[in-house]
């Protein structure tokens, strides 16, 4: 079975790179436009391999999502990586803080991004 | 590779217009709720996927530049300083600067980089007295003001290495909270097991609590261990990057242990995984492309540039071979580079004219439903037709009656998903009315209504200009001076309303404005003066009207910075009808003027009155049809010098007899007997001579200049529900055959 993930960015320039890069190293993705959205599309109790989500967003921030989805019992131990910026790097602290496994520095180039997910995803 | 996000570089310049469009608007509406948050966030929000975005596609000015504008909005937004008019006009004009950097990254225009550096200073300057008027901030912004140009987290951490192995000591404690982020030691100890052999793994466990008092999801344990390596301390650290500061972490250099291995390529690779880089990694991926033969061959040291070089300048051109081989004439060669270099061009300006389209995933669904159902209906059609008997008849009507509604949804589905809200054309006016009003000194409001009317989206990027154009129009001539206004028992603040509906299978768009209206004298007199028309000439207010569409008309007294060079409302007009629409004024003096553009829903497809002409059939399209007649005897005259023409209720119109036009062999000579289209164009009326009239039907233009060549009368062709040709008629071609038929005859 493939490996799932939950891409969770606004901008959907974004959202479709990080997702075309999950999808051809064979995950199956599921995409959500910001924190509520992703809430709303994992509320069916199902599990993700791997999240990754970006930061600044309408509705629910990156941040607030983490914490959310720590909370449930399918995603207390997913690694989660978030997508920041390197003029954002205190947020480093707040992401840690609600339970970020670890992030990655925008820009970022698919390699790196398949790299950091292979340093934190269990095979 | 960064080069595979490249595809994704159209998705970003339609993103990035959408959200420099919120920017703008945002900003605007800042200016009058300053204390709007919700507003800044959105605000801050579009600025920064802007700058995320772009980063990714190494466009570093954008990023840079949207940066310093974030760097402010963020001040902005967390209140540590106020909106002022000052901060609302430096961020707007950055807004406009960031259009020119982006739209130079898309294109590659030139900017003007003084601009550029203007802006960025003064941005630099507005968050710098922010930050110091507000000392304890100056943490977080000042640091976020000089951020390094962010290219080099494009390169690998990790780097094939040709250096001699070492021998790390690694100690580390993690945090006890270690599994509530979803971290795991052994990915950890995976990773660095790829860089190298590690050995000697030890857990200390000392810390373990009784089992009963154990929480499983908290870590208690240490390890030691050892890594020998090719690799750098710094890549070694690099495994701990998630848990490090939260650690407690030591990596010695162990010297002179490290005998055993050679060097990482030389452990046993069952361990390893495989390198990810054996070449550094060029940003933008250009190490993708093959490299000329006299590249690599000084790359690997068979010669050396200057031979290289010298090779080069000995080589000939094709060109010059053939020259001299007589095979070709230096003209013809010149016309072939020139042919290629056209060619050249054309295909670049191919490049940065591809436009994608989003569309709601919600449309494409619908789509797909409907062509489940399309082939349904295909397959009962096949069904039927496999066993037919004449008593299914009702039944092959039936399905066949299925089969049109199914053609004609989908035909609808497809051509909404081109269709866009017009509110993005509408978008940029506030903005305008904004910068206008400052300019010309006049209190102007602008009301829009309609926004969500949709049409095609290459309609919508064709009228922004023409709006535009008009809109300046009515706030430098339209309206009056405040004063004036205030005399004349008018509001001092001017109205321009824009508006836009659906109305039968056009959408109209109006600009009004409350202003002075168009002044018929002075129109006249101007016409007059330019020799447009002559004094004792009787016209209507439409044609006097239609003067304003001349080129170089104006009447202006003076030439402002706004308007007032009498171009533009020709080149208004023009643009409106090469879109097939139509415009028309509506004026009262002293009480305003309405513009109204009839434009199509889309291009690709017209609504045309089907009409025979003897055995040919030829489309009309509906928007210019007035009328048809069929005209009594005592209507029809012949004029000397003026050709045929036609009494219709007391307005003589030229007549065009088709038949003659094309040379057919038509039913009817006679105008009494056959029937007359009254076809309107440009605010002309020509009578167009046909034998009968078909039918109404929406038809899909197919070029003429594309399959055959430009032919005057016809606008383009269409293929007939009987599978032959239909040519479609342009109006304004037979009007100009018209004048000149007139002409030959007088």
């Amino acid at each position: 079975m493939s490996k799932t993930a939950l891409v969770v960015d606004d901008s959907p320039t974004m959202r479709q790179m990080v997702a075309f890069t999950l999808t051809n190293a064979g995950f199956t993705v599921v995409e959500a436009e910001h924190g509520k959205d992703a809430v709303r599309k994992v509320s069916d109790g199902g599990k993700m391999d791997i999240v990754v989500t970006d930061l600044n967003m309408p509705e629910m921030d990156g941040i607030t999502l983490i914490k959310e989805l720590r909370k449930l019992a399918a995603f207390k131990f997913t690694p989660i990586l978030m997508l920041t910026t390197e003029s954002a790097m205190e947020k480093k602290q707040a992401g840690k803080a609600a339970g970020a496994t670890g992030w990655i520095v925008k820009p970022f180039n698919p390699e790196v991004l398949l790299k950091t997910i292979a340093k934190v995803m269990p095979a | 590779m960064s080069s595979d996000f490249a595809q994704f570089q159209d998705a970003f310049f339609e993103e990035a217009a959408e959200h420099l469009a919120v920017v703008e608007e945002g900003l605007l509406q800042l200016e009058q709720h300053p204390e709007d948050l919700d507003l800044l966030n959105k605000i801050f929000r579009s600025a920064h996927s802007i700058k995320g975005a772009s980063g990714m596609f190494g466009f570093n000015a954008v990023a840079q530049f949207t940066h310093k504008m974030e760097t402010l909005l963020d001040l902005l937004r967390n209140g540590q300083t106020a909106v002022t008019p000052q901060t609302a006009d430096l961020l707007l004009t950055s807004t406009d600067c960031l259009k020119t950097l982006i739209n130079a990254a898309k294109t590659g225009a030139p900017v003007e980089n003084e601009t550029v550096q203007r802006l960025t200073m003064e941005l630099s300057a507005a968050s710098d007295m922010n930050v110091k008027a507000e000392s304890k901030v100056e943490k977080g912004a000042s640091t976020s003001v000089s951020v390094p140009a962010p290219l080099t987290s494009l390169r690998p951490l990790t780097e094939a290495s040709p250096y001699p192995v070492r021998c790390f000591h690694i100690n580390w404690t993690p945090p006890a909270w270690l599994f509530q982020r979803g971290l795991d030691p052994l990915q950890i100890f995976k990773e660095l097991g790829n860089l190298g052999t590690l050995s000697e793994v030890k857990v200390d466990d000392s810390r373990l609590p009784d089992l009963a008092d154990m929480d499983p999801e908290r870590c208690y344990l240490s390890w030691s261990m050892q890594l020998k390596t090719g690799k750098e301390r710094n890549v070694v650290e690099a495994a701990f990057e998630f848990v490090r500061e939260d650690s407690v972490l030591t990596i010695e250099e162990v010297r002179g242990e490290a005998s055993g291995v050679r060097s990482d390529g030389a452990t046993a690779s069952g361990e390893r995984a495989v390198t990810p880089h054996p070449s550094p990694l060029t940003p933008d991926g250009s190490d993708s492309e093959p490299k000329p033969l006299g590249e690599i061959l000084v790359e690997s040291g068979v010669v050396s540039r200057e031979v290289l070089d010298g090779a080069l300048a000995q080589q000939k051109r094709v060109g010059e071979i053939l020259i001299e081989q007589h095979a070709a004439s230096p003209q013809q060669v010149e016309q072939a580079l020139q042919k290629q270099r056209k060619m050249e061009a054309t295909a670049q300006s191919k490049k940065t004219d591809t436009a994608s389209i989003r569309v709601d995933t919600d449309k494409i669904d619908k789509l797909i439903n409907l062509v489940g159902e399309l082939v349904i209906t295909q397959s009962m059609l096949s069904d039927l037709g496999a066993r037919f008997e004449m008593s299914q008849m009702p039944v092959l009507l039936e399905r066949m009656a299925q089969l049109e509604r199914n053609t004609r949804e989908i035909q609808e589905r497809v051509m909404s998903i081109r269709m866009l809200p017009i509110g993005t054309a509408f978008n940029r006016f506030p903005r305008l009315v904004r910068d206008l009003s400052a300019k010309v000194c006049k209190k102007i409001q602008l009301v829009m209504s309609g926004e969500e009317t949709e049409l095609d989206k290459t309609v919508i990027e064709a009228i922004g200009d023409p709006l535009t154009h008009l809109i300046r129009n009515s706030a430098d001539h339209g309206l009056e001076m405040p004063e004036e206004r205030l005399d004349n028992n008018k509001p001092e603040l001017g109205t321009i309303r824009l508006n836009a509906f659906h109305e039968g299978g056009s959408i109209c768009i109006t600009v009004e404005d409350d202003g002075r209206g168009l002044n018929r004298d002075k129109i006249l007199a101007k016409a007059v003066k330019q020799g447009l028309v002559s004094d004792n000439d009787k016209l209507t207010d439409d044609q006097i009207w239609s003067m304003i569409f001349k080129p170089g008309f104006s009447t202006a007294d003076k030439i402002t910075d706004v308007s007032g060079r009498g171009v533009g409302m020709d080149v208004v007009k023009r643009n409106i009808e090469a879109l097939g629409g139509t415009i028309s004024i509506k004026t009262v003096q002293g009480k305003g003027t309405t513009f109204s553009l009839k434009l199509p829903l889309t291009l690709a497809i017209i609504e045309g009155m089907t009409v025979r002409i003897g055995q040919e059939t030829y489309i009309v399209p509906l928007l210019s049809i007035l009328e048809s007649i069929q005209p009594k005897r005592e209507a029809v005259k012949s004029v000397v010098g003026k050709g045929e023409l036609i009494n219709v209720r007391g307005t003589y119109l030229p007549v065009v007899r088709m038949y003659e036009v094309f040379s057919l062999q038509p039913e009817h000579t006679d105008p009494v007997k056959a029937i007359l289209l009254i076809l309107e164009t440009e605010g002309e009326r020509v009578a167009v001579m046909v034998d009968e009239i078909l039918g109404q039907q929406q038809v899909v233009i197919k070029s003429m200049e594309q399959n055959f060549r430009k032919v005057q009368g016809i606008a383009g062709a269409t293929i007939l529900g009987d599978g032959t040709v239909g040519f479609i008629l342009d109006v304004r071609g037979l009007l100009e055959i018209a004048r000149r038929d007139t002409a030959v005859a007088a």
